[in-house]
């Protein structure tokens, strides 16, 4: 079958498209690196499908099927798995880990997955917020004006005694996370998305 | 040692102190009752988020995880906690490093860079799991801190999913024959727990997904408030701030969705504990729930 129709119609184009898999579509290191992220050998799985039986995520709910990303990383196809949002319907319940027969991780394949992700800059924007609120303030949810009030009544400061109390700690984690140049890359992302 | 106060560094966290300063409240309030002090940690951070923040960079979740065990490392005190989800983020940081070179020798480069190093020198507990450990407090003392037992209560345990799971990287033993430990924990402040269809089912907010699509998220929460409703519970309790923000709120916004009410109070369990210790709904700030917890307090008020 051909790859490409040249039928002149990107809908036609989509909907006939050559899904086949060849070889030419993987890459091993893709395997490599999800094992050595995921600390757990996905090259084992042999593909029962406990795993998306146990997923609260997956089908009828949607089509997330954490047994295909576990295909995907063991042929190598980087950018299907990648490319799929689905990737991000992963509620990381582990309990497709506890219930695998061969004893390995799903969950951490997938939180593997999304970290080679955010490398090619696949990323949901909700994952970016969180790491400049964390940045800017310490906190992934931080304190507001109502809470404060509500905490006062209750006898406690009115903010924690976290980063909230001792903003001087804050500094500290924006060298941690500029070490790995996660802000700036989070920033990067979201201005070119807006762009 | 404060007389015979077990002591440890209290980490707070994100949901509990900035959305539901109740739990915080009570935690502290209900520990002492129980021979338990809770002191603050000061300067701690997000835990950080396992889902929402792990999935980007792993490596920098190690470090910031490993910077807020410094600090408790420093005090020299072990750590607890109240949510599920920070105990994935410091108590399994904290397992990772302590057991993998190569992990922890790349962390503490990073902390070098703020004056600090990873030692591995305490444990970190979830506040439930010490409330049921015989040597540290038990059931039966929670029982005899009870002065105002929640007789007449029918109350559906939630365990979530990160105490517990994956559970050959816990302590907790077997997940699929449902643990009841925590029923005995309800049962002691005189309420009757319940028993629902796929107890162990995740509340859907994990993982980022509250995030990334609310909508597929809050299916998961209305399947497990089906479940719930059905035994004719009059509230849910559990022990992680995150899956009460998705329980709680969850049941506006799935009222707002899917046209579904269900008026089920939710309630985290030092704030059940601390009603049965005789503190007050304005003492727990049940205010600020979502859902109205007033048919639940007539019960027992």
């Amino acid at each position: 079958m051909a790859r490409v129709k040249e039928y002149g119609n990107a809908e036609l184009e989509e909907k006939l498209r050559d899904t086949n898999y060849y070889t030419t579509d993987s890459n091993p290191q893709f395997l490599e690196d999800v094992k050595k992220l995921s600390r757990t050998a996905a090259n084992m799985c042999y593909q029962c499908g406990t795993c998306t039986g146990s997923c609260p995520s997956a089908p009828p709910r949607s089509s997330y099927r954490i047994r295909l990303f576990m295909r995907k990383g063991v042929l190598g196809l980087e950018q299907e798995a990648l490319n799929d949002p689905d990737l991000w319907l992963c509620t990381t319940c582990y309990s497709c880990t506890d219930r695998c027969p061969r004893d390995l991780a799903p969950t951490d394949v997938i939180m593997a997955m999304r970290n080679l992700a955010f490398k090619v800059d696949i990323v949901p924007r909700n994952f970016l917020k969180t790491v400049q609120l964390i940045y800017n303030t310490g906190h992934g949810v931080p304190n507001n004006d109502v809470n404060r009030a509500a905490r006062v009544k209750l006898g406690l400061p009115a903010d924690p005694p976290t980063t909230h109390s001792y903003p001087e700690f804050i500094p500290g984690i924006q060298k941690i996370m500029d070490f790995y140049k996660m802000k700036e890359n989070a920033d990067r992302i979201l201005a070119e998305e807006s762009k | 040692m404060s007389g015979n106060m077990k002591q440890y560094a209290f980490f707070l966290g994100c949901i509990a102190p900035n959305r539901y300063p109740g739990c915080e409240a009570a935690a502290i309030k209900t520990s002492e009752k129980l021979g338990i002090e809770l002191l603050p940690l000061k300067g701690a951070s997000c835990c950080p988020a396992p889902g929402a923040f792990g999935a980007i960079d792993l490596k920098v979740w190690y470090a910031l995880a490993a910077r807020n065990l410094v600090l408790a490392e420093e005090m020299n005190m072990d750590i607890t906690l109240i949510c599920n989800g920070c105990y994935k983020s410091i108590w399994e940081v904290n397992h990772i490093l302590k057991h993998n070179d190569e992990l922890r020798d790349g962390v503490n480069e990073v902390l070098a860079e703020v004056d600090m190093e990873f030692k591995g020198s305490i444990d970190v507990w979830h506040l439930i799991e010490l409330y049921y450990d015989e040597k540290i407090c038990g059931v039966e003392k929670v029982r005899a801190s009870v002065t105002r037992p929640l007789s007449g209560t029918k109350i559906a345990p939630h365990y979530g999913c990160h105490l517990l799971k994956p559970k050959k990287e816990r302590h907790f033993g077997d997940t699929e024959n449902p643990p009841m430990w925590f029923e005995e924990l309800i049962d002691a402040l005189g309420a009757e727990s319940v028993q629902y269809r796929n107890k162990m089912q995740c509340c859907g907010a994990g993982g980022g997904v509250r995030g990334f699509d609310l909508t597929h998220s809050l299916d998961i929460t209305n399947e497990k408030l089906i479940n719930v409703q059905e035994v004719g519970a009059d509230a849910i309790t559990e022990f992680c701030p995150f899956c009460q923000l998705q329980y709680d709120r969850g049941q506006v916004e799935i009222q707002e969705k899917f046209g579904q009410a269900y008026n089920l109070p939710v309630l985290h369990y030092n704030e059940l504990l601390g009603l049965a210790q005789g503190m007050t709904p304005q003492e727990l700030a049940l205010d600020l729930h979502a859902v109205d917890c007033k048919p639940f307090l007539e019960k027992i008020l």
